[in-house]
């Protein structure tokens, strides 16, 4: 018998109540791990899907005012400029209005060159600079539509006055960080809106660089470029849009976060209630234990460690259900239910998070038995032994 | 260290000097002890008896060092009780003294041989070692063959058995019972009692006992009264 | 015969510490989830307070917001003048043209995000009629001016009456602050379409809004505007249109309902082991109640009220705190920035509705009923002679 043994087997003196305080725990860091991995999953997408190698080209007053097509061919001067694109938003919709989902109309020549992270394969890319109404489509997309390579489909323009017949040439898979979008030749675009007064504009530009030290001086670059220019331009590095155009939303984290916080303290008050409960029973042990020599500090550490523990297996049980979680929702992600549950497909519960969520769990049972165990170690033998007998 | 040397050394196991203790309860202030001097001889048997607020127990718990006087002196198998601080106090009990009370006294999550073994744990000796005095101590008051039984398998008399089992596996100098047969039968509190006399006589160990039972007094080789909180018979037992 | 209410009562207010951490679990785990409840209370309310009963919103077929919605400057003008239109009382048609952008602003905390400006026309005054200017005064066409609703002061820095801002392709002018009772528009600048129209180089407007005149067929106008074969038009309801738009909130309402049911079961856990332990340590009281001839009936209503008693403080107590949270908020933070269809940044005012408030009346019920009917069951159905026993 040791000291361990005996913190167990105080656990166990009440099974169900071990179990109820454990599950509790469980139940709040579950809570807890999914709340903590909002900031970091959000985080993790503008971290998978933002190079540092990109920056953006665009209108300083907002993404809804264009440029003009000709400042794309002007960025092509700019020193340790590799590659070149744009995007301009089409909002087509595909059979219903509420069918909308993000699609643009590029230049298809170096799309593998630009966005290689989107990992389109050569044929595919090879496809869509022949086939002029060639479209590439992400793989959440293709699911949630029911496509498939090779099939033509509509989008009615919302934007533009005209609608577009795509052939689909290729996918963007669902592994990479942008499987919604689709994109197609903006010459087939510019075509189509011949009638209807031509396209001279552009969305935004998209220029890679050679290196990562080599972006502040393109970002420079542009500024001086378009100093005195028509339209007021803003480049920014790839990070830094995605960063910002999420910055709106850190009121809501907030509220979630405040959610979270409310759950940890509820339940380090019903912990602390069932340690109190278990030392309030157990005075004649301690009056004994003390009186047979034991001190202060192993009594303390004992109860302590009961509370300790059980906080521990409820923090692994509640990491390691949101972990399953994640699991399950990122394996239903990429497979027909993707439609349903939308942004939650691509919730990915870090190590971290799990390591986080446990730490709290073990300051929970810190926090909870530290007054009850305080307590019970500083009984005074004397008087408790009075009280008893 | 073999109790037989140090009774040798000291013949006089417990000496008490002038002590008084006033503690409050609630609202109200209680003189447990006025002035009370005593002085126990190593290897005697001894009973505290009074009426009940007398101030038997109080006297029992500064004799095992689980209180301090609030004057005068406590000086047992040669130990000053007052220069020990509160940690060295407990440290000096689980070596010097074994305690058995009236209810309580086992934890029931752990076995029987558990129980005795728990004093040990403040030792250093490893854990075989400490099973084997265990089950020493279980043999000794005749319950070797309940060492696993937790205490709710276990009646009354038995469970006051291991608690004494528990008090002599440290082999300590003074064994201290407060009402070691107030919730027992007449049957098994006559076995206790006869239990303790055996130890006292076998092994030369010094006990004071606290108790309300007539019966004892059979049993010992002297009686100490108290009556509120002041020694009514001799100062020497 | 039941047993008093006092009983259970003072059972709870002896057991000092307890109940008040078993009670205090409830209320953090009912003030969480009013909490959130209040966020999709305050969008909701937001949203259908913006619809006017007799108005109309024309938009482009299949727009879903007139964020993304194209009218062409002909078919305003042509609309303009259906019959069925209520008139002002200078007999101008109460139809408003109305030109949406969502430029770039940059909030106090540093933030950039798409504000939505409206280009409006001073019909827009008289359409809006929840709109009211609070502060300065209506600005004047072609100059630049803005008003801004009052969601927007507290958001950017120098939306004061005075103020000079910079949005879009130039800088503009505050001359007034507006209150739109509590509706979308209070996160909305206005501004002179025709400003706007010169900012985005767009000519034509986003939408259009109309009221319906008082004695008119609403159907009869919309079929009118639907049926026009020369612009693909669709007209609806504006309180049907907002409807639409609070559809997003009833996603969140998936949500609360989810953190409801984790962290009530949490609670509901608590709950258990403290009717359990109160249970075993009264087991000579409930001897003795039973002895004296209270039925189990009466000894499992006894403590499933104390339960019920214990939750309806920790529901109390919630509330309260969810409340005091939802106030602060408004008051420092004047509410939270939510996004909206509109692809811009609307400010939501907390708010704790009826549905909110029965959501955290209904979870503290649950949490009392469920944490208690185990514990007073065993409590009714101990054997009296082993009670008594153990007194």
């Amino acid at each position: 018998m040791t000291w361990t043994g005996l913190v167990v087997r105080n656990l166990f003196r009440h099974p169900l109540r071990t179990l109820f305080t454990t599950l509790a725990i469980a139940l709040a860091i579950f809570l807890v791990c999914a709340v903590l991995t909002l900031p970091a999953a959000l985080q993790a997408i503008f971290d998978r899907a933002a190079s540092n190698v990109r920056v953006s080209v665009h209108h300083k007053a907002g993404l809804v005012y264009w440029l003009p097509f000709a400042f794309v061919q002007k960025v092509r001067t700019l020193p340790g400029v590799t590659a070149v694109n744009h995007w301009t938003w089409f909002g087509g919709v595909y059979d219903e209005p509420k069918n909308m989902f993000p699609n643009f109309a590029v230049d298809p020549d170096n799309v593998g060159e630009m966005w290689p992270d989107y990992r389109i394969d050569a044929v595919a890319l090879d496809r869509f600079r022949k086939v002029r109404n060639g479209a590439v489509v992400g793989d959440v997309t293709m699911r949630k539509f029911g496509w498939r390579v090779d099939q033509e489909v509509t989008l009615r323009g919302t934007i533009f006055p005209v609608d577009l017949t795509f052939r689909i040439v290729g996918v963007i898979p669902s592994t990479t960080g942008n499987a919604v979008i689709l994109l197609f030749n903006r010459k087939y675009l510019e075509e189509a809106m011949e009638d209807h007064g031509g396209l001279k504009n552009v969305g935004m530009i998209w220029l890679r660089a050679e290196r990562p030290s080599d972006v502040d001086g393109i970002m420079r670059g542009v500024d001086a470029l378009f100093r005195n220019s028509e339209a007021e331009v803003a480049a920014e590095t790839e990070k830094a849009f995605f960063a910002s155009m999420f910055s709106s939303m850190q009121g809501f984290i907030r509220i979630i976060l405040a959610v979270g916080f409310l759950s940890v303290a509820a339940v380090v008050l019903i912990a602390a209630n069932t340690s109190a409960m278990g030392v309030r029973e157990r005075t004649p042990e301690i009056a004994i234990l003390k009186s047979l020599g034991f001190r202060r500090a192993p009594i303390l550490g004992g109860l302590l460690a009961e509370s300790l523990a059980q906080a521990l297996v409820g923090g692994l049980l509640g990491a390691g259900g949101a972990i399953a979680m994640s699991a399950a929702l990122r394996a239903a992600g990429t497979s027909a239910y993707a439609q349903v549950l939308g942004p939650l497909g691509s919730f990915r519960m870090s190590p971290m998070v799990a390591g986080e969520g446990i730490a709290i769990a073990l300051t929970v049972g810190l926090v909870a038995g530290l007054v009850p165990a305080w307590n019970g170690a500083r009984l005074n033998v004397v008087e408790a032994l009075r009280r008893l007998f | 260290m073999a109790s037989g040397d140090r009774f040798a050394k000291l013949a006089r196991m417990i000496d008490v000097r002038d002590v008084s203790r006033v503690y409050t309860r609630g609202a109200d202030t209680v003189h447990a002890l006025e002035h009370v001097s005593l002085h126990i001889d190593t290897g005697r048997f001894v009973a505290l008896m009074g009426p009940s607020g007398s101030g038997k127990s109080t006297l029992l718990h500064l004799l095992a060092g689980l209180d301090r006087p609030d004057t005068g002196e406590v000086v047992v198998a040669g130990e000053r009780l007052s220069a020990l601080d509160e940690d060295a106090l407990a440290t000096w009990r689980s070596r010097h003294v074994g305690l058995v009370f009236q209810f309580y006294n086992l934890l029931p999550v752990l076995s029987a041989i558990e129980n005795v073994e728990l004093p040990l744990l403040l030792t250093d000796l490893k854990r075989r070692e400490r099973r084997e005095r265990a089950e020493i101590a279980l043999r000794v008051v005749g319950l070797a063959g309940r060492a696993h039984h937790r205490p709710q398998q276990l009646s009354g008399g038995e469970q006051q058995r291991v608690a004494i089992a528990r008090a002599i596996v440290t082999d300590p100098d003074l064994l201290v019972a407060d009402e070691p047969t107030g919730d027992l039968d007449a049957k098994s509190a006559e076995e206790i009692l006869g239990l303790l006399r055996e130890l006292n006589r076998a092994f030369q160990k010094t006990i004071v006992m606290v108790t309300h039972d007539p019966r004892g007094v059979r049993f010992v080789d002297a009686v100490v009264r108290l009556d509120k909180g002041v020694l009514v018979n001799g100062a020497a037992a | 015969m039941p047993i008093p209410l006092a009983y259970n009562a003072r059972s709870l207010l002896v057991r000092r510490w307890t109940s008040a951490f078993n009670a205090g679990g409830i209320a953090l785990v009912v003030a969480a989830t009013m909490l959130l409840a209040s966020l999709v209370g305050g969008l909701k309310r937001m949203l259908v307070a913006t619809g006017e009963p007799d108005n109309l919103v024309v938009m482009r077929k299949g727009a879903t917001n007139d964020g993304s919605s194209q009218v062409p400057r002909e078919a305003a003008q042509t609309i303009r003048v259906i019959s069925g239109i209520a008139r002002g009382p200078d007999g101008e048609p109460l139809a408003s043209a109305e030109l949406v952008n969502q430029p770039f602003m940059i909030t106090r905390n540093g933030g950039r995000e798409n504000v939505l400006v409206r280009g409006v026309e001073p019909a827009a005054f008289r359409v809006h009629r929840a709109v009211r200017l609070v502060e300065g005064r209506l600005f004047q066409p072609k100059l630049g001016e803005v008003v801004v609703g009052q969601g927007v002061v507290s958001r950017y820095a120098g939306m004061r009456v005075g103020g000079d801002v910079q949005f879009g392709r130039r800088r503009w002018k505050v001359v007034g602050v507006f209150s739109s009772g509590g509706t979308a528009f209070d996160s909305e600048i206005w501004a002179d379409v025709r400003d706007v129209q010169d900012d985005t180089r767009r000519e034509g407007y986003s939408g259009l809004r109309i009221t319906v005149a008082p004695d008119a067929d609403r159907d009869a106008v919309v079929r009118r505007i639907d049926g026009d074969p020369r612009w693909a038009l669709e007209a609806k309801p504006e309180i049907a249109y907002y409807r639409e738009q609070a559809e997003t909130a009833n996603a969140l309402y998936g949500l609360v309902l989810t953190l409801a049911l984790i962290m009530g079961t949490g609670a509901v856990f608590g709950a258990l082991n403290t009717m359990y332990a109160t249970v075993a340590s009264r087991t000579a009281e409930i001897g003795t109640l039973r002895a004296l001839g209270f039925g189990r009936g009466a000894i499992l209503g006894s403590f499933l009220s104390e339960s019920l008693l214990l939750a309806g403080a920790g529901f109390a107590a919630g509330a309260g705190l969810a409340g005091l949270a939802v106030f602060a908020i408004n008051t420092l933070l004047s509410g939270i920035a939510f996004s909206m269809m509109t692809f811009s940044v609307a400010t939501v005012r907390l708010h704790i509705s009826a549905a909110g408030f029965a959501i955290g009346a209904a979870l503290a019920a649950a949490i009392g009923t469920i944490g208690g009917i185990a514990p007073a069951w065993r409590a009714a159905h101990l054997r009296v002679v082993d009670a008594l026993r153990r007194a």
